[in-house]
């Protein structure tokens, strides 16, 4: 009986069983990824995101989902740079429901999450944090877990952290022509998939490198940027 | 009409000991005269009226501290004000007494013996002495009280026959007027009232005779009742000097319970709140501990306190500490909340008060819009508010994450950029002063960060943010 339970809350799960979609995961809003992760993101729990350099489109990655979900706050946390309202706001998420925390140390900083994971009334967090240890991990994903909460965790490293973190899953991030290709490290529930490519050039088309065009080779042509002369005033 | 007069002989070394581990002699001294004991002291015989010498000669380790009479009545309306609770009309009566009257009050409470256990439960949570005297006037109760009587009578023979045989030394007639009449061979207050008052008014004076009369006269004293402030405010006197933050946890939890018992039976919420910190040798500091949402239970205030007070460096040691509310809402019950699924431990606001007064109230920030062409100027974070006026965003593609300042680029973007789209001319501001010109352009870099970038009419080029 208890077994039963914990299969049907896949705790516990057979490598053999695991097809279709799992009910308690929440759209990513990316087919190919929704597919990969069996359903999307988990519903609650901690995921790690090694981004790399910043500004490849790891916050597109999440927009759409944040987007959906606006019943509950949104809280980021120390992010690289001032979060432009006019961007959130083009991207269908909710300004009143989106709380900006800027610590000073980084104990502070995950401190706030612990709070506004623990206040029940916080339904996404976003943490930019340079590392975290296993116990920081632990008690970020069991806060999160226990208050119906999904936190992301962005860092700038190209691999995500080694060690076996006790979270829900770990993804790093790396920039393709038309958007990004993720590498599963771990995802509770499942096996580990190889990688998978996220297209964004539907939702974002003037962000991705036309196809006619070679990836890194752009045509820049100096023609084009200086055509526009300033008038003095 | 029936009265209750309390007398607190003790009430400013009574409330200062509260609560207080103390357990040695201490008085209180006005003009080198002891005027106030506490039961250690007593014991080693200085009484009221000993002077300082011989006190300081009965015991070696005696406390003195200063008599402050301003003290002492603000100690008096603070108790006035819980006292307010339970019984409606009140007289203040410096500097140590209080009188009520009960007639009014004995219907509701059934009687005068619950009526009276509800008075007496907040003079034992203060740990204040007193003595009190029931009677049929005011002055009768003042006098049977003061002279230590502690009953409560309900019948007017009762009290008429106790103020028959009170000493006139206890009567509490001044002291010249005692005398005299102790001369004429007036022992017993009984023996006053006997002779008739045209007499007495003759040969004593006016005085006595209004005395006498006003221990008849039951009717309400020629002043106004105790009405209690609006906004609360109250001041408390450490008996030693704090030199933690963390150790004013303990103090400030009394005046917090006293704020609860303030806002509780208004039906109000304090929006925030203001603690004054007295140090010693060096000006008082005030400390803002907020909370948007509103709140009232003296344990949620004790922890966003706590958070705040684990900031501060205190300057010097604190000798007292004083409480006020900054803005008193009506309490309003959380209706929108009745049919969340999810039963959240505390609301938005909460929580934001919360991280506010650990981080200070520029870390928790909301991100608003501003109808301006300029980027960095069209948005700003601010404050959280709890009614977020929504704004149009503009439709051009721009940039999720935005630097204050643009990063100047050493050289022009090369072929291992990628021009995505571009120019988008934005020129505006001439009109204060902070204008710009600049064409935008979105690049994508060799290392594939996709980038908003601008050229000045100088040709130089700048980062400006991110599409993240």
């Amino acid at each position: 009986m208890a077994l039963l339970q914990l299969e049907k809350e896949r705790l516990v799960w057979r490598a053999r069983q695991l097809t279709g979609p799992d009910h308690r995961r929440q759209s990513s809003f990316y087919p190919t990824l929704d597919a990969h992760l069996q359903g999307g993101w988990p519903q609650t729990g901690l995921v790690e995101l090694a981004c790399g350099p910043a500004g490849i489109g790891e916050l597109r990655l999440l927009f759409p989902l944040l987007a959906q979900a606006q019943s509950r706050l949104q809280v980021w946390i120390n992010p690289p740079a001032e979060l432009n309202g006019q961007a959130l706001a083009q991207h269908g998420i909710d300004l009143s429901q989106t709380l900006l925390i800027r610590c000073q140390n980084p104990q502070q900083a995950l401190w706030s999450a612990e709070q506004s994971l623990n206040s029940g009334c916080c339904s996404h967090l976003i943490l930019w944090a340079p590392g975290l240890t296993a116990p920081q991990a632990k008690r970020l994903q069991v806060s999160a877990k226990g208050n119906q909460a999904l936190m992301f965790w962005l860092h700038p490293q190209a691999e995500p952290s080694t060690g076996a973190l006790p979270i829900s899953a770990r993804l790093s991030l790396a920039p393709l022509a038309t958007g990004l290709r993720l590498q599963i490290h771990k995802y509770q529930g499942q096996w580990p998939q190889s990688s998978c490519q996220v297209d964004m050039h539907e939702l974002w088309p003037s962000l991705a490198i036309p196809t006619h065009l070679p990836t890194h080779h752009g045509p820049a042509p100096s023609s084009t940027i200086a055509a526009l002369p300033f008038k003095p005033r | 009409m029936q009265w209750l007069y309390l007398y607190f002989p003790n009430l400013q070394l009574d409330s200062l000991l509260h609560q207080q581990a103390y357990n040695h002699a201490c008085v209180l001294v006005d003009k080198n005269e002891v005027v106030q004991t506490n039961s250690e002291a007593r014991q080693l015989g200085i009484k009221i009226g000993t002077g300082l010498g011989q006190a300081a000669l009965l015991s070696a380790q005696l406390k003195v501290i200063a008599y402050e009479p301003k003290q002492e009545q603000r100690l008096l309306a603070q108790l006035a004000q819980r006292l307010y609770q339970t019984s409606a009309t009140l007289y203040l009566d410096p500097p140590q007494g209080l009188l009520l009257q009960t007639s009014d009050m004995l219907r509701l409470y059934e009687g005068l013996a619950p009526y009276w256990q509800q008075l007496q439960q907040p003079l034992m949570e203060r740990g204040l002495h007193y003595h009190y005297a029931s009677a049929h006037s005011p002055l009768a109760a003042q006098v049977l009280a003061r002279a230590g009587n502690d009953r409560l009578l309900t019948n007017q023979g009762e009290a008429t026959g106790l103020l028959h045989q009170l000493p006139i030394h206890s009567a509490g007639l001044n002291y010249k007027l005692s005398l005299q009449l102790e001369r004429l061979g007036l022992n017993t207050l009984g023996q006053a009232q006997a002779l008739p008052r045209s007499a007495l008014g003759q040969r004593l004076g006016q005085t006595l005779v209004t005395y006498l009369q006003q221990l008849e006269d039951s009717s309400a004293p020629n002043r106004p009742t105790y009405k209690p402030p609006e906004h609360f405010r109250q001041r408390l006197e450490l008996l030693y000097e704090i030199e933690h933050s963390t150790a004013l946890r303990f103090p400030l939890k009394r005046l917090l319970s006293d704020l609860e018992a303030f806002l509780a039976p208004r039906q109000l919420h304090a929006a925030g709140l203001i603690l004054g910190l007295e140090y010693r040798e060096h000006t008082s500091e005030r400390v803002y501990i907020g909370c948007s949402d509103g709140e009232y239970r003296a344990e949620s205030w004790l922890g966003l306190s706590m958070l705040r007070l684990e900031q501060l460096k205190l300057q010097a040691p604190i000798i007292a500490i004083s409480l006020k509310t900054k803005g008193q809402i009506p309490w309003a019950p959380l209706s929108a909340q009745l049919f969340e699924p999810l039963g959240g431990k505390l609301t938005a606001g909460q929580l934001i008060s919360r991280l506010q007064n650990k981080l200070g109230d520029h870390a928790v920030q909301q991100v608003y819009l501003r109808d301006d062409h300029r980027p960095e100027r069209s948005f700003y974070q601010g404050v959280p508010q709890s009614h977020y006026q929504a704004h149009q965003a503009t439709t051009y593609l721009r940039p999720s994450l935005l630097f204050t300042l643009p990063q100047a680029l050493n050289h022009k973007p090369d072929q291992q950029w990628c021009i995505l789209s571009g120019p988008e001319r934005i020129q505006s501001g001439w009109w204060d002063n902070v204008s710009i010109c600049r064409d935008y352009f979105i690049a994508r870099n060799p290392t594939g960060q996709v980038c908003w970038l601008f050229r000045t009419p100088r040709e130089e080029w700048f980062l400006h943010g991110y599409f993240s």
